[in-house]
């Protein structure tokens, strides 16, 4: 039983895990129409301004997260723009057009950082880190639960945002359809930069907590595109809120299935998982997606 | 812009500049021509470059470049009393097999090496050595270390470093020995992928014969979250795990244990631990993990390229700022391999066919002794072609610092066991 619990605990925290890079992921989707592969970019980005605000400055890891939002916002920001003009170019398949822009922007951000800052593997220290909490039984992993903690905020934030401001209603309209947005006034490139760079920031936010929870080097973010994928492809294709349940899911599989059939088979069942819910609900697991 | 003043025009500007293009362009052939007229030898590098193992793809690189460095300031390799440079070409396999065939099979087209050194990962390996029997062209491989590499008797592939199979058991032998109170139980963690996955069964078959009870087996895919896995084994107690794996999740296995409060009397990991990323990584957390190593900068042996051990590590400190292990010595190792057979067998570049069937001939006969310590490749059995002579040193990270702590004519330091809980 105590073993069970702890499976259960490490299921959920590792869906709460996943979930920090895919909700945004989810909300690009949504409105711009792009499958963005630089999603595990932005997180690994996220990890090194943490790294090296810690190596150079002495800095707590988490007092990157602020500085991650801010910066790689108005990164985002400036990129936005661009992947608008790609995805609404009157070339032919231009949602093709704009998956190979963000697979080149991940290629470019990848070849960046080794550049830049090299191939070693790197952590981020935080007063949460290694840090746990025993509840009976169950050993509770803090900075797990931080992140965790971080994907319901970050969820709840933007259901807030997107359901109870004007500006949420604009990027609803938008996400349904641009050109009646656009008849009724929204300015959709202005929109589409900052989805993106809010987007970017929430992103590198939560590759501060990857670099404090794993470790961070320039290869990893491939790893971090491939989940966010799975997810948004369980959750539905911009579904916000299906990415945290369909994140969830997937991590409490992945623990039972490591803990008591084997660890071998933890991807096997996630890939079934999958499979299965595209054959009986194509629209992912809330049936909310496009 | 270009006016007048001191005869300084723009026509003569243009003028000068045409003839200095036409002149550059005139001259290239003749540049080309002379430089080709210095035979050197062309020396292929596959590795991981980019990728998932990039770390110790560089590690390679670093270690070859070391040893071609080396000999190129000393005038190149002997042959016949007369001296030849090394031309180093690289070869990215981007961590993927396939691509490591591809890069090979370019490297002896295109670039027409003579001899190629061998990629970082032991996949990449395994996929490069039917293009080497393809095309008659020896490889040494200075990293490579699963068992499978050897299995199929490459004819032209020679590995420096003896395989895991013939290393972790031993380390483990080495360890449950040294141990007080002596360890009864171990579970054992291996990323599923070749080398991890060897290195993984030389630790669970080790355990049987150095008396441990395996409490537990389990193959985690290099994605996966080690959660689950780890409080697995946690409910276990066991008191080693051993880890098989690169340095990445071999940092995600201590962190991951820290973060679940959870830490055996000792934990032995193969490779990774030795490079010195892995303690700065985890800082004061790595404390404790042991590791295994077939060469320290301690060890005594010497030759006249490198000097002693110690010397050719502070070589390679100077380059890289990093003190250097066991890979990248190896690989460093391997050049001497090459160095020797070619002046045994008389041949200036560039190489024949036939004479490239004669260097691996050559390399087959090799019987040095090198900073690394004795080279010398088996003749027959599972380990054909690799070189099984080093002993290997069971290391563990104290303060920082890699000791070696057995066996115990090796040893530098006690044994840290069992290791204190998680500060």
């Amino acid at each position: 039983m105590d073993l069970f619990l702890q499976t259960l605990l490490n299921g959920l925290l590792i869906g709460g895990v996943i979930a920090t890079f895919t909700i945004g992921f989810q909300l690009t989707f949504g409105v711009l129409h792009v499958i963005d592969f630089a999603v595990g970019g932005w997180v690994v980005l996220g990890g090194y301004l943490a790294y090296y605000m810690a190596a150079e400055l002495g800095l707590d890891g988490f007092l990157a997260i602020p500085v991650a939002f801010v910066l790689f916002g108005v990164i985002g920001y400036l990129i936005g723009p661009v992947l608008y003009n790609v995805r609404n170019s009157r070339t032919a398949r231009p949602e093709l057009m704009a998956l190979a822009l963000t697979f080149g922007l991940f290629t470019l951000l990848r070849g960046g950082m080794l550049t830049a800052w090299g191939f070693n593997t790197h952590s981020v220290p935080t007063a949460l880190s290694g840090e746990s909490l025993s509840i009976g039984p169950v050993i509770v992993p803090l900075i797990r639960v931080a992140a965790a903690a971080f994907a319901v905020a970050i969820a709840g934030g933007l259901f807030v945002f997107l359901y109870r401001t004007r500006y949420g209603l604009a990027i609803r309209a938008t996400a349904e359809s641009r050109q009646n947005a656009a008849l009724m006034g929204v300015n959709i490139h202005r929109l589409s930069a900052n989805v993106y760079g809010l987007y970017a920031g929430i992103t590198a936010m939560a590759g501060v907590l990857m670099g404090a929870i794993y470790s961070v080097n320039p290869e990893v973010g491939l790893r971090y595109t491939l989940f966010a994928f799975f997810v948004a492809v369980l959750a539905g294709l911009g579904s916000v809120g299906g990415a945290l349940v369909a994140a969830l899911l997937l991590g409490v599989i992945e623990a039972f299935v490591s803990t008591y059939v084997g660890s071998s088979y933890s991807l096997l069942a996630i890939f079934a998982t999958l499979f299965l819910v595209l054959l009986v609900s194509p629209r992912g697991i809330l049936q909310r997606g496009l | 812009m270009f006016t007048s003043t001191r005869g300084f025009s723009r026509r003569r500007f243009l003028g000068g500049s045409a003839f200095a293009l036409a002149a550059g362009a005139l001259g290239m052939p003749f540049i080309r021509t002379a430089r080709a007229q210095v035979p050197t030898f062309k020396a292929g590098v596959i590795t991981s470059l980019s990728g998932d193992n990039i770390l110790g793809g560089n590690l390679t690189k670093r270690g070859y470049d070391l040893w071609a460095d080396a000999i190129n300031a000393k005038g190149g390799v002997e042959v016949g009393g007369d001296r030849f440079k090394v031309e180093m070409f690289y070869g990215d396999d981007q961590s993927n097999p396939a691509t490591g065939a591809d890069a090979a099979e370019r490297l002896i087209v295109q670039n027409e090496v003579d001899v190629l050194f061998g990629p970082y990962t032991s996949g990449s390996t395994i996929a490069v050595q039917p293009i080497c029997q393809k095309y008659q062209v020896p490889m040494i491989s200075g990293s490579a270390e699963s068992p499978n590499v050897w299995k199929a008797k490459p004819e032209f592939n020679f590995g420096i470093i003896p395989a895991v199979d013939t290393t972790a058991g031993k380390s483990l032998a080495v360890l449950v020995k040294i141990s007080n109170p002596t360890a009864k139980t171990i579970a054992v963690i291996s990323v599923n992928e070749p080398f991890s996955k060897e290195t993984g069964e030389g630790f669970r078959d080790g355990a049987k014969k150095a008396g441990l009870d395996l409490v537990a087996y389990e193959l985690v895919p290099a994605e996966g979250d080690l959660t689950p896995v780890i409080s697995k084994i946690a409910a276990l107690k066991p008191d080693i795990v051993a880890v098989g794996g690169h340095e990445e999740p071999l940092i995600n296995v201590v962190k991951t244990s820290k973060s679940l409060d959870f830490r055996p009397k000792a934990l032995i990991m193969h490779y990774g631990v030795t490079d010195p990323a892995f303690a700065q990584a985890l800082a004061a957390d790595a404390n404790g993990t042991c590791g295994v190593a077939v060469w320290l900068p301690s060890v005594p042996y010497k030759d006249d390229l490198f000097g002693t051990a110690k010397e050719f590590a502070e070589i390679a400190k100077k380059k890289s700022g990093h003190e250097p292990d066991y890979t990248e010595a190896a690989c460093a190792a391997s050049g001497l391999v090459f160095g020797d057979a070619i002046k045994r067998l008389g041949k200036k570049p560039a190489l024949k066919p036939e004479n490239r069937v004669a260097l691996k001939d050559a390399i087959a006969e090799t019987d040095i002794h090198t900073f690394y310590g004795p080279i010398k490749f088996e003749k027959d059995g599972n380990h054909y072609h690799d070189n099984i002579q080093p002993v290997p040193v069971l290391i563990q990270i104290q303060d920082g610092k890699t000791v070696a702590v057995g066996p115990k004519d090796a040893a530098a330091a006690a044994l840290t066991y069992p290791l204190p809980t998680w500060k």
